[in-house]
């Protein structure tokens, strides 16, 4: 077994505190940490990079955090088959670096690309603004090993894209926050890296406008990358962007542009140095606060997310961003709230109307004392039954991130 | 078992089941029940015991309960028209057809999506939205009488898979019935349902986890404008360096078809077609805004050229593409013109490996003294291979497996899949172990045992070798079957 270090308080999930840490340096040093977990009947969760360890509930318990960082290797990266297999750990921006010498790229672009792992993001389904067209995780792994908590090491998917040998695990542990097993290599399908880009944006949009754009976006048939609705101090603001070969990329932003008037909107198309700051706006909205939350709802609703979720939030958790992708149906929401209570029933309400609207409202970060109040997940899922079903069956024991996921699993 | 037991047996549960679903739509002459013996792959034919097409969800459950009762297995079937044989009986079971439950339930353009029940037919689906510019993405070429129950089950793809992903990336909920009777429901309109994704584990999982009865699809704006271009060489080396040409510049096409000789001959043969006999057929769409569009097919036809194209068509109007891609769609069955009897394949190989591969089968084929025609989506390297031979002559059958079992582990062994878009079924069931680990396939069957723990859902499919869930999870117990050294616990 990897030696076992003795935790420190970094070590901590959740404020939950592992007794020992582990960093195995190779696959199968990670394979003989989890046969000794197996053994000795150790409680243990997986950390990568560290950036969404807030989403979830606190671990039950907890006795050893096995860290990916040192599996950080990319396994095999076949730019002309469009494909790479890489370790957990390996942060997505070095991945990025790698496949963008090849003129590639993997089509997630989630927040802390420089820390977070390919490993965590998938665990954590973490997502970016390029979800509007490639999606997320879900639609771009395509192949995963793993240990299981029996120290059993198994495999599913594959290195091409088009697969349907056998049952789909790769899927299934996306988003299961490391509660079925250890993700050792992960393999994607790649993109092109885009030619030209261009991002054009409407200053102070009301919700039923983000709406009627995005209506007038597909009546006339154009393809975005991102459409975003970001909303900051500054007053919101609605981003378009568009990504592809320069002869398509133009003609979009021109017929946007063009749509305007009848909308009653002016697009303006950003320089460079704007669209940039646009995105790291963006980025710093999914970042910053002290409680976070990841909101969903039907794409159409953006109007009611923003009069039911994204307005009681903006006042309970204290001046904060908000963001919502109003093709992709999916959002976040932050600020540091000065009273427990306030944010507590804004974090109620906001989740109260996301969930009438069919939608979910999940944490991303939060104090202690809002988690006290506030359950991580909500009410369970309708199928629940069967999600404990299968935790029970890859993790009879329990020992795997106990308590991290929905409905106590 | 004495023969009239079963007989008597039978006839309960058929009485049992008829009180459900209607005497009408309750199957047990032996005739009748012949039509049910197999799917799209004919050989390997089983009767089965019972034939029921229930009406509804909780005709549905009821079925389940009673087979449940009476301890039989349930095979799902939709249309029937899976080539790996996944909806062919097991021996002794009670065969729930879904084609009666075909409604359109609700379709909302707003967020667009559709919810309908398993019936309904693929093509049915685009044309239930066509008139107001919206389509269904996944197209197996069998799309006009495949239902979307099967391609749920199959996780189906199609030519346009290739820019549009399988019906994974399209399905956005599911309502599913256990073995226990139990109706759940997955997913739904809105994105990111709190959980593990059970309806990824859903889709393509063949029918062994449940029946489904309900489906929530996602719908796309159609396309402003699609460029299409067939491209002849004279071999496939040429039109895999086209491929792979395109792809490196970047580009991604909503489908590259290719074609080979004998695919070629078979397809004019079948549709009047014009082309000519060239060693291989490029047929490619690029969809998207005009601008584009244009743009890149353009670019495509120019590197095509430069990769040795010897002519480059265009069709000059929609009739005419239509023609184009009927020749393609029609390529399986039309290899029924030149050889009495055929098989079809369905591999997948990196792209790069094309041409090798190609000629590799090529090579295969002649030392076993057979001809295969190529038809493939050749952007995501999903091979199609037809091993042609004639039945009456003693051992040819035999020798066309045999060749298409080596093709499939050639596939295995340039990593690639044993399939890309029929599935496993009972057909590839045993080449499963060439692809995955004994831990791997144990592990897809955790998945299945906490669905469907005692295995009543299409047993025997996709699992080289049949086992048993432990009976529950948790500190081992030894299942009676094990002790009497009848199976392998999990």
């Amino acid at each position: 077994m990897t030696p076992l270090r003795p935790a420190q308080a970094e070590d901590s999930i959740l404020g939950v505190a592992p007794r020992w840490v582990a960093e195995p340096a190779t696959v199968e040093e990670a394979v003989e940490t989890m046969r000794g977990c197996a053994r000795d009947r150790q409680r243990v969760a997986f950390v990568g990079g560290g950036t969404d360890l807030g989403v979830g509930a606190p671990p039950a318990g907890l006795d050893v955090v096995l860290r990916t960082g040192k599996l950080a290797r990319v396994v095999e990266h076949s730019p002309s088959d469009q494909i790479v297999v890489a370790e957990a750990g390996l942060p997505l921006a070095a991945l990025q670096r790698t496949l963008a010498a090849h003129g590639q790229r993997l089509a997630l672009d989630p927040p802390f690309a420089e820390r977070a792992t390919v490993g965590g993001i998938v665990a954590a389904n973490a997502f970016g603004p390029r979800r509007t067209r490639h999606g997320t995780a879900r639609d771009l792994i395509i192949g995963l090993s793993m240990v299981r908590a029996d120290g059993v090491v198994a495999r599913g998917g594959g290195k091409v894209v088009k697969n349907v040998a056998g049952f789909d695990l790769p899927r299934l542990f996306v988003g299961s926050l490391g509660t079925l097993g250890l993700i050792t290599t992960v393999t994607f399908r790649l993109h092109p890296l885009p030619e030209a880009s261009a991002t054009m944006t409407v200053a102070r949009p009301t919700g039923a406008q983000a709406r009627a754009v995005v209506v007038a976006l597909r009546e006339a048939q154009l393809d975005p990358a991102s459409v975003t609705l970001l909303a900051g101090p500054d007053g919101p603001s609605l981003g378009v962007r568009f990504e592809g070969f320069g002869p398509g990329v133009r003609q979009q932003v021109e017929r946007l542009a063009g749509l305007g008037p009848a909308l009653g909107l002016r697009f303006d198309l950003l320089d460079g140095a704007g669209a940039e700051a646009f995105w790291a706006r963006h980025e710093l909205a999914r970042t910053s606060g002290a409680v976070r939350v990841r909101l969903a709802a039907p794409p159409s609703a953006v109007a009611a997310v923003l009069e039911g979720a994204v307005g009681p939030l903006t006042g309970g958790l204290g001046p904060g961003w908000a963001t919502f992708d109003p093709w992709a149906g999916a959002g976040f929401a932050g600020g540091t709230p000065t009273d427990t209570g306030s944010a507590v029933e804004a974090l109620n309400r906001a989740r109260r109307a996301l969930v009438a609207l069919g939608g979910s409202l999940t944490l991303a970060a939060a104090p202690p004392g809002v988690r006290t109040g506030f359950d991580a997940w909500g009410a369970p899922p309708a199928a629940i039954e069967v999600m404990r079903r299968l935790k029970a069956r890859f993790d009879p024991e329990g020992r795997l991130a106990p308590g991290r996921f929905v409905g106590g699993i | 078992m004495p023969e009239a037991h079963v007989d008597a047996e039978t006839r309960e549960l058929a009485r049992q089941l008829a009180a459900v679903v209607g005497e009408a739509h309750c199957i047990s002459d032996p005739a009748e029940l012949s039509v049910y013996e197999c799917d799209g792959l004919s050989h390997g034919r089983v009767r089965p015991r019972l034939v029921v097409l229930p009406g509804s969800t909780e005709e549905v459950v009821q079925v389940v309960r009673l087979a449940r009762a009476a301890g039989v297995p349930i095979v799902p079937r939709g249309s029937g028209t899976g080539l790996s044989g996944g909806a062919r009986p097991t021996t002794g079971s009670v065969v729930v057809v879904l084609s009666r439950m075909r409604r359109v339930l609700e379709v909302d353009l707003e967020d667009g999506w559709v919810r309908l029940e398993p019936g309904v037919i693929n093509l049915d689906v685009t044309r239930a939205v066509q008139g107001r510019g919206w389509y269904y993405a996944p197209d197996p070429s069998s799309q006009s009488i495949c239902s979307i129950g099967g391609n749920v089950a199959e996780n189906s793809g199609g030519a346009h898979c290739l820019k549009y992903g399988f019906t994974v990336n399209h399905v956005l909920g599911a309502r599913l019935v256990l073995d226990g009777g139990e109706v759940v429901d997955l997913g739904g309109p809105a994105p990111d349902t709190p959980g593990y994704d059970l309806l990824a584990a859903l889709v393509g999982s063949e029918g062994m986890l449940g029946i489904v009865t309900e489906i929530t699809l996602r719908l796309l704006r159609k396309p402003e404008a699609t460029r299409t271009f067939l491209a002849t060489f004279p071999s496939s080396d040429e039109a895999g360096d086209a491929v792979s040409g395109i792809i490196a510049a970047g580009i991604l096409p909503a489908a590259i078809e290719m074609m080979d000789t004998l695919a070629i001959q078979a397809a004019k043969a079948a549709t009047g077609l014009a082309w000519p006999e060239v060693g291989s057929i490029l047929l490619m769409d690029v969809d998207g805004p005009l601008a584009e569009v244009e743009h890149t097919a353009a670019s495509a036809i120019e590197i095509a050229r430069r990769a040795g194209a010897l002519e480059v068509s265009v069709p000059k109007d929609e009739e005419e593409r239509q023609l184009m891609w009927k020749g393609r769609k029609s390529a399986f069955a039309a290899v029924g013109r030149i050889s009495p009897n055929y098989m079809v394949e369905d591999g997948v190989i990196p792209r790069s490996e094309i041409a090798r591969v190609l000629r590799e089968i090529g090579r295969m084929a002649a030392e076993a003294g057979l001809r295969v025609a190529n038809v493939f989506h050749a952007g995501d390297g999903n091979l199609h291979p037809l091993v042609l031979y004639d039945a009456r002559n003693p051992g040819e059958e035999d020798r066309a497996v045999r060749l298409g079992g080596d093709i499939l582990r050639l596939c295995v062994r340039l990593g690639g899949s044993i399939t890309g878009e029929h599935g496993v079924g009972a057909e590839k069931a045993a080449y499963m172990a060439d692809m995955f680990s004994p831990e791997d396939l144990e592990t897809m069957a955790l998945v299945r045992c906490a669905f469907d723990p005692d295995a009543r859902f299409n047993p025997g499919k996709v699992f080289p070798t049949p086992r048993l869930c432990g009976e529950r999870p948790g500190p081992y117990r030894p299942h009676p079957a094990e002790v009497a050294g009848l199976a392998e616990r999990w």
